[in-house]
């Protein structure tokens, strides 16, 4: 996937928003916060990254599926208990803000503008960090992610799995 | 063909049953005895106070759920039957627990995997723990009656190829197996336990002991979590709860429940932080501490053929070769099963993302997975975790130590032989750093040079033990050995927390024939005073 497939491919179907407004946003991007309040556009970055592979080829496919996947995450999100919620919340406002940015990555660059191999570089980081804090990080954006994503049924081709039909 | 649905046949014909969620004011209840869950515990109690003529009220935190809403779909199963919507962890994170949160509680998802408790923990609590009168022979007639009562019978058809592995495996190296026992009837083998049973086969409480109190009268209260015990000196006089939504979070209602006997049988953690909330007395600092998990950790095997672990009964075989090799005091030791294989529960409990992982889950149905199930409580350097409470709720403090990860390196060990002896082409132990491994002699090498450790090692549980355990001698338990409170006359605990260390040994039915014994003791008195 090539930079600008990416970053087509993250923007379809959130609209154009802007990681790292809070204290970055150019003046002349308009940026509904509304639109970003359930972290669609941080997940619009993250999902083809951790699900390359497993995502469909065809174009029109993939998209239908991330976006599938942020819906699934978002309602997975929602059922969580209060303190895993909190700090999820507290990860991702982090990650959509450049100081929080700075602390998890050692950089300010919003993620929307890090190629799929630098967010990649960044996960291994902290999944083989020495710190416990950033491992957890890790594998909580891993689990809510590759578990939103497989509990859809539409997703489970790839497996070649499905349900028993017991009632017709 | 329609499925009969008892719970929605019962409602029909005029169960007492409450769903807090639709009450709007303030609400006392008041009866003989009151049951805090309904799940191995809850249920048992409930049905054997009912039987004896004691009018009972069951208090459930979850939902009232039905095999008309088992849709055999973990995005549904989990948040609807589940604790935490099954993402529960320790508090490092280091460990991810599966507990069920529904009337029937964890009996409502579980495997139905059922095993009387093993002659050495009864031994050890009898010598260690100063537990009266639970000895194998003493026990015998009371899990007789459970297995009778829940169709629990040696499961006669061919072990599904996930559990098959497990069997050739051992016949392969000479190792004990064992064929188990299932709390089924009419069982149609699909595999999906762990979402609810879609067609009522599985005999849990949703299905048994629940209804069968309901007939005779009892009341279910269900979304309506317990927040406090009241007590004044040696009585409890009130159980002040929470009316909760249908995403079960409160609603502002308060209910009030009142009792000549109270029953906790909320389960190894919600039973010890319900008394840490209320602040019942605990000269000796016992409640919640020495919690025990089984913690496990997963091998996973590929084969040339289709293993569809999805499919059949989860799990039917086990091996005991290792649980207690060392003695119960020893080296920590653990038993060999095998989980079912569903999306959710293998995308999240493996390793990776990205292509390697989409890799191995495009072999989804070739994937056999063992699981080692260390038993933890006896060693003197496995002291278990520790419920502490917080804002919101509760956490698990879960310290994983150097017996366990000794324990997990030779169960990685054993699992990866016993995988490669029934055949497996290769083998990954579910860890941090390993990869797919070619054959025995080179996984037996990497694995004992491999790094084990928190949140790199994927270690997880569905057993909650401890935290309340039961003795003559209250420097060491909070109740005695038939579950009666050591400081208040009227409050008795039905349910795992009773256990002084783990069992070695899947939970269940330890729980039902201990309750039912318990229960009935306790149902002779109340009779007798009422």
């Amino acid at each position: 996937m090539n930079r600008r497939t990416f970053l087509v491919t993250a923007l379809a179907g959130t609209g154009a928003l802007a990681l790292g407004v809070n204290l970055y946003s150019p003046s002349y991007v308009g940026v509904n916060k509304h639109l970003n309040s359930e972290h669609q556009l941080l997940f619009s970055l993250l999902v083809p990254v951790f699900l390359d592979g497993a995502l469909p080829q065809t174009e029109s496919l993939r998209v239908a599926a991330q976006n599938r996947t942020i819906d699934a995450i978002v309602a997975t999100m929602a059922l969580l208990p209060t303190d895993a919620r909190d700090e999820l919340e507290q990860l991702l406002t982090l990650l959509e803000s450049r100081l929080g940015l700075l602390l998890l990555t050692g950089s300010m660059t919003p993620l929307l503008l890090r190629t799929p191999n630098e967010l990649i570089e960044m996960l291994e980081k902290w999944r083989s960090s020495y710190l416990d804090m950033m491992v957890t990080a890790y594998q909580g954006l891993r689990e809510l992610v590759v578990a939103s994503y497989y509990a859809c049924p539409e997703h489970w081709g790839r497996l070649n799995y499905e349900k028993p039909i017991l009632f017709s | 063909m329609a499925i009969q649905d008892p719970i929605v046949e019962g409602l029909a014909k005029g169960w007492n049953h409450i769903d807090a969620s639709q009450v709007s004011a303030p609400l006392t209840l008041e009866a003989d005895v009151v049951i805090v869950g309904s799940g191995a515990g809850g249920g048992v109690a409930a049905e054997i106070m009912a039987e004896a003529g004691l009018s009972v009220i069951i208090v459930e935190g979850g939902p009232l759920k039905s095999s008309e809403s088992f849709n055999m779909e973990e995005r549904r199963a989990y948040p609807n039957l589940y604790q935490q919507a099954a993402s529960m962890k320790t508090k490092d994170k280091a460990i991810g627990i599966f507990q069920g949160r529904a009337v029937g509680g964890s009996t409502t998802v579980n495997w139905t995997t059922s095993i009387r408790t093993p002659d050495h923990a009864l031994a050890f609590w009898a010598k260690e723990k100063s537990v009266k009168g639970l000895s194998t022979e003493t026990l015998a007639p009371w899990f007789a009656k459970m297995e009778q009562r829940l169709n629990i019978s040696k499961w006669e058809f061919e072990p599904n190829r996930n559990n098959m592995a497990l069997k050739q495996g051992c016949e392969a190296l000479g190792w004990e197996y064992t064929v188990i026992k299932r709390n089924v009837a009419g069982c149609w083998n699909t595999g999906y336990c762990g979402m609810g049973c879609p067609v009522n086969a599985k005999q849990s409480m949703l299905v048994t002991t629940i209804p069968a109190a309901l007939e005779r009268g009892a009341t279910l209260v269900s979304r309506a979590k317990v927040a406090k015990i009241e007590y004044h000196q040696d009585k409890i006089f009130g159980l002040k709860a929470q009316a909760l939504s249908q995403t079960l979070t409160p609603t502002g209602v308060e209910l009030l429940f009142k009792a000549k006997h109270y029953i906790l049988s909320a389960g190894a953690i919600h039973t010890p932080a319900l008394m840490m909330r209320s602040k019942l007395p605990d000269p000796y600092g016992i409640i919640g501490k020495r919690t025990f998990l089984h913690p496990t950790v997963l091998s996973g095997a590929l084969f040339n053929d289709a293993i569809n672990g999805h499919s059949g009964a989860p799990q039917s075989i086990y091996s005991d070769q290792f649980v207690w090799q060392n003695g119960a005091a020893g080296d920590l030791g653990y038993k060999l099963e095998v989980p079912p294989v569903h999306p959710i529960l293998i995308a999240s409990k493996t390793l990776g993302y990205g292509q390697s992982h989409a890799d191995l889950m495009a072999q989804f149905n070739q994937l056999q997975v063992t699981i080692a199930l260390v038993r933890d409580g006896y060693h003197p350097d496995s002291q278990g975790g520790q419920v502490e409470l917080t804002d919101h709720g509760f956490t698990l403090d879960y310290p994983l130590n150097n017996a366990f990860w000794e324990a997990a390196r030779r169960a990685f060990a054993s699992m990866a032989e016993l995988q490669f002896a029934a055949g497996a082409e290769k083998v990954l132990p579910i860890s941090e750093g390993m990869s797919m491994l070619s054959s025995w002699p080179q996984a037996k090498k990497a694995i004992a040079e491999m790094t084990l450790a928190p949140l790199k090692t994927i270690v997880a549980s569905a057993h909650v033990m401890g935290g309340c355990p039961m003795g003559e001698d209250p420097k060491m338990s909070m109740v005695n050995s038939e579950g009666r409170s050591h400081y208040f006359d009227n409050l008795s605990v039905m349910d795992g927390s009773l256990f002084p260390t783990s069992l070695g040994a899947n939970p269940q039915l330890s729980i039902y024939g201990i309750t039912a014994r318990n229960a009935t003791l306790l149902a002779q008195e109340l009779k007798l005073k009422s």
